[in-house]
C-alpha cells in the first residue's frame, strides 16, 4: 500500500513543492537518463555532420586490428578493418536520425488528425478510423517494410515514411481516448456553450493543453522504435551498407568474428544501441508517470 | 458463473468473423496495391534482357493469360489465393503455397514458443512486484531487468546465446529444421525460442501491462471484500486480472513478435517465414512476399479474433457495449 503523508502547507499547495518530492524519485531518474542520452545522441550528431571526430570512419589502419577498448590512441578500439569505432560510432548516429524524426514526425501529425476526427466528431467516420488503423495494425512491421522493399528498393527515407505509417494507430488512438476522456469533463461543453470556434478547442484545450505531454511521450518511444528498425534493418542488409557506419552494419560486419572470441567489435555497437534504446524509452516511461497520471491513483 | 454465455459468445463471433474478412480483404488489396505501383512486375524480372521490345513482351503476357487491368488482376490474384494457389516462386520455380505451409508452421512453433516463454518470465516478475511491490529495491531492479533486456537488440543477443550454448553446453543451434542428425536437435531449437522469448522487445512492456491491472484488480472492492472473508483471493482476481491482460496482451504483440521473428530466423537459420521474406525481397520474389505478408496478417487477424472470444466468453456484458 503506498502511504500519502502531507508533507506542506495547506492541501492544494502540491504545485508548491520542489520537484523532487513532487515526484517519485525513480521517475526522475529515468527522466533525467533519458535526457542525458537525448543530449548525448543530439551532440554526437552535430560532431558527425561537422565531421569533428577523432579519426575518418572509413580510414583502414592494418596495424591495429580489433584492437580492444583502451589501446593507443584508439578510445573505444577498431573494427576488423583498423576502423576507429568510436568515429563509427558518432557516424551511425546519421543512418537513423534524420530519417527516424521523419518517421516520428509522419505517425505524430497523421495521427493527431485521425485521433482528432475519430474521437471529436464519433459516428461513422470514428468506425471508418478504427477499420484503417486496424488495417495498418494487421500487418506486422517488419514484414510490411520487406513487402516495400521487395517492391521498391526503397532507400531509408522511404522505410522510414512506411515505419511512420505504421505508428499512426497507436497515436490515434491514444488521442482519441484522450479527447472520449476529456469530452466527459465540464470544460470542453463549457467552451463550445461560450460560442468558441471549434478550431480554438480542438487545437487550443484539447491539444495544447491536454494533449501535449502525450505526443511527446509517443515522440520519445517511437523514436526508440525507430532506432531499433533502423539498426534491424541495417543489420539484415536492407539499410545503410558497408563501408558507410550504421549500428547495426557494424553489429553485423562484427559478428563474423564473434564466434571466435572477438566480441567487441560487434558488442560495442550493440551497448550503443542498448543505451540510446534504453534512453529513449525510460524518458518516455518516466515523462508519462510525472506528466499524465501524477498524483498516483 | 457457471453457465457459459452462449449466445453472446455466438454473437460477438459472428461480429468478430465479419470485421477479420473485411480487414483481411484490405489487407489483400494493400499488399497488391504496393506491388502493382512497384516498378516493374515478375515477367520483367523474369524476362529482363531476354526480350529487347515493349511489344514481344506484351505478347507474352497475352500468350500466359495475364489481365490488363489492375482490378483482373486484383481479382484473379484474389481468386487464386483463395482456392490456395499462391503463385510460384520466381527463385526456385515451385508453388508458393506448399512451402507457405512448411515455413509457416516453423515460425508458428517459433513464435508461440517464445511467447510462453515471455510469460514464463513476465508472470512471476508481475506477480512478485504486485504482491510484494513495497520492496522497492526488489521490484524495481526487477523493472529495471525487464527494461534492460527489452532494449538489448536481438541479433546481438542472439550471437552471445548461440556462442554460450556451444562453449558453455555443447549446443550447435544453428541447423535447420527438419535435419535432426544431431540427437538433441529439439535441444538447439530451443535456444532461439529463448532468444526471441527474452530479447524482441515485448518483455517490459507485458511486465508493465500486467502488473497495472493486476494492481488496479486488487484494489477493487470485490478483491477487498473476499479477503475480509477470507476467500481465496487469486480465485476472485484471476480472470479480471490475468487472463484478460495476458490474453490482450499477446494478441496485441503477435504483429511485433512475427518481426522479430524475421531477424531471429536470419541469424539461426531457422527455415520459417521470416527468412523467407528476407530472400523475397532480396529477390524481388513478389509471389512468396505477398503470400508471406498475407499469412502474417492472417495470424494477426486470428489472435485478435482468438482474444476477444476469450473477453467475450469471461464477461459478455462488456463485449456487449
Amino acid at each position: 500500500m503506498k502511504k500519502y503523508t502531507q508533507t506542506s502547507g495547506e492541501i492544494g499547495d502540491f504545485s508548491q513543492l520542489p520537484i523532487w518530492q513532487k515526484y517519485a524519485w525513480v521517475d526522475l531518474l529515468y527522466v533525467s537518463y533519458g535526457l542525458l542520452i537525448v543530449a548525448l545522441v543530439l551532440v554526437s550528431y552535430m560532431f558527425g555532420m561537422l565531421h569533428w571526430l577523432p579519426y575518418d570512419p572509413q580510414q583502414i589502419n592494418m596495424d591495429m586490428l580489433m584492437a580492444p577498448p583502451f589501446s593507443q590512441g584508439y578510445w573505444l578500439g577498431t573494427d576488423f578493418m583498423g576502423r576507429d569505432i568510436q568515429s563509427r560510432l558518432i557516424m551511425g548516429i546519421q543512418a537513423y536520425f534524420l530519417p527516424g524524426l521523419l518517421a516520428v514526425s509522419i505517425s505524430l501529425l497523421a495521427g493527431v488528425m485521425l485521433g482528432i476526427l475519430s474521437g471529436y466528431l464519433g459516428g461513422k467516420i470514428e468506425t471508418v478510423i478504427t477499420y484503417i488503423t486496424n488495417l495498418i495494425d494487421s500487418f506486422p512491421r517488419l514484414v510490411l517494410i520487406l513487402l516495400v522493399v521487395a517492391a521498391f528498393k526503397p532507400d531509408i527515407y522511404y522505410i522510414m515514411m512506411v515505419m511512420g505509417i505504421t505508428g499512426i494507430p497507436a497515436v490515434a488512438t491514444a488521442i482519441a481516448n484522450k479527447i472520449r476522456f476529456l469530452a466527459q469533463k465540464n470544460f470542453i461543453e463549457a467552451a463550445i456553450a461560450l460560442g468558441l470556434r471549434t478550431r480554438a478547442i480542438i487545437l487550443k484545450h484539447i491539444l495544447w493543453y491536454n494533449c501535449r505531454a502525450l505526443l511527446i511521450i509517443q515522440a520519445t518511444l517511437g523514436m526508440g522504435e525507430a532506432i531499433l528498425l533502423e539498426t534491424s534493418l541495417s543489420y539484415l542488409g536492407f539499410g545503410v551498407q558497408e563501408p558507410v557506419a550504421s549500428w547495426g552494419n557494424m553489429v553485423q560486419s562484427g559478428a563474423n568474428y564473434f564466434l571466435q572470441g572477438n566480441f567487441w567489435p560487434s558488442t560495442a555497437p550493440a551497448l550503443a544501441i542498448l543505451f540510446t534504446i534504453l534512453g529513449f524509452n525510460l524518458l518516455g516511461d518516466g515523462l508519462n508517470n510525472i506528466l499524465e497520471d501524477r498524483r498516483g491513483r | 458463473m457457471t453457465s457459459i454465455p452462449l449466445r453472446a459468445i455466438a454473437y460477438t463471433l459472428i461480429k468478430e468473423l465479419m470485421l477479420t474478412f473485411l480487414l483481411l480483404l484490405g489487407v489483400s488489396f494493400i499488399i497488391f496495391a504496393i506491388l502493382y505501383a512497384a516498378p516493374g512486375d515478375q515477367f520483367n524480372i523474369l524476362l529482363e534482357g531476354q526480350l529487347p521490345t515493349e511489344a514481344a513482351r506484351a505478347g507474352i503476357r497475352d500468350a500466359m493469360g495475364v489481365a490488363q487491368s489492375w482490378y483482373g488482376q486484383y481479382f484473379s490474384w484474389l481468386l487464386g489465393v483463395l482456392s490456395g494457389n499462391f503463385g510460384t516462386s520466381v527463385r526456385t520455380g515451385l508453388p508458393v503455397a506448399g512451402e507457405l505451409i512448411n515455413v509457416s508452421l516453423n515460425t508458428l512453433y517459433l513464435t508461440l514458443g517464445s511467447m510462453v516463454v515471455t510469460l514464463l518470465f513476465a508472470i512471476p516478475v508481475a506477480l512478485y512486484s504486485c504482491v510484494r511491490g513495497h520492496v522497492v529495491a526488489v521490484g524495481w531492479s526487477l523493472t529495471m531487468l525487464g527494461y534492460i533486456i527489452s532494449a538489448l537488440p536481438v541479433f546481438w543477443l542472439g550471437y552471445i546465446a548461440i556462442y554460450i550454448s556451444i562453449h558453455v553446453f555443447g549446443i550447435f543451434p544453428l541447423v535447420s529444421m527438419g535435419n535432426p542428425s544431431q540427437s538433441n536437435a529439439w535441444l538447439s531449437t530451443l535456444v532461439p525460442i529463448l532468444v526471441l522469448g527474452l530479447g524482441s522487445g515485448t518483455l517490459s512492456e507485458v511486465i508493465r501491462s500486467l502488473r497495472e491491472e493486476l494492481s488496479r484488480v486488487m484494489a477493487e472492492d470485490y478483491v477487498r471484500t473476499a479477503r475480509a472473508k477470507g476467500a481465496s483471493v487469486w480465485r476472485h482476481a484471476f480472470k479480471e486480472g490475468m487472463l484478460i491482460p495476458v490474453t490482450e496482451i499477446i494478441a496485441a504483440k503477435i504483429p511485433f513478435i512475427l518481426g522479430g521473428a524475421v531477424i531471429v530466423e536470419q541469424i539461426f537459420n531457422w527455415p520459417g517465414m521470416g527468412r523467407m521474406a528476407w530472400q523475397a525481397a532480396q529477390d524481388r520474389d513478389f509471389s512468396v512476399i505477398m503470400g508471406i505478408t498475407l499469412v502474417a496478417a492472417t495470424f494477426v487477424r486470428l489472435g485478435s479474433l482468438l482474444q476477444r472470444i476469450i473477453c467475450t466468453a469471461v464477461n459478455p456484458h462488456q463485449a456487449n457495449e
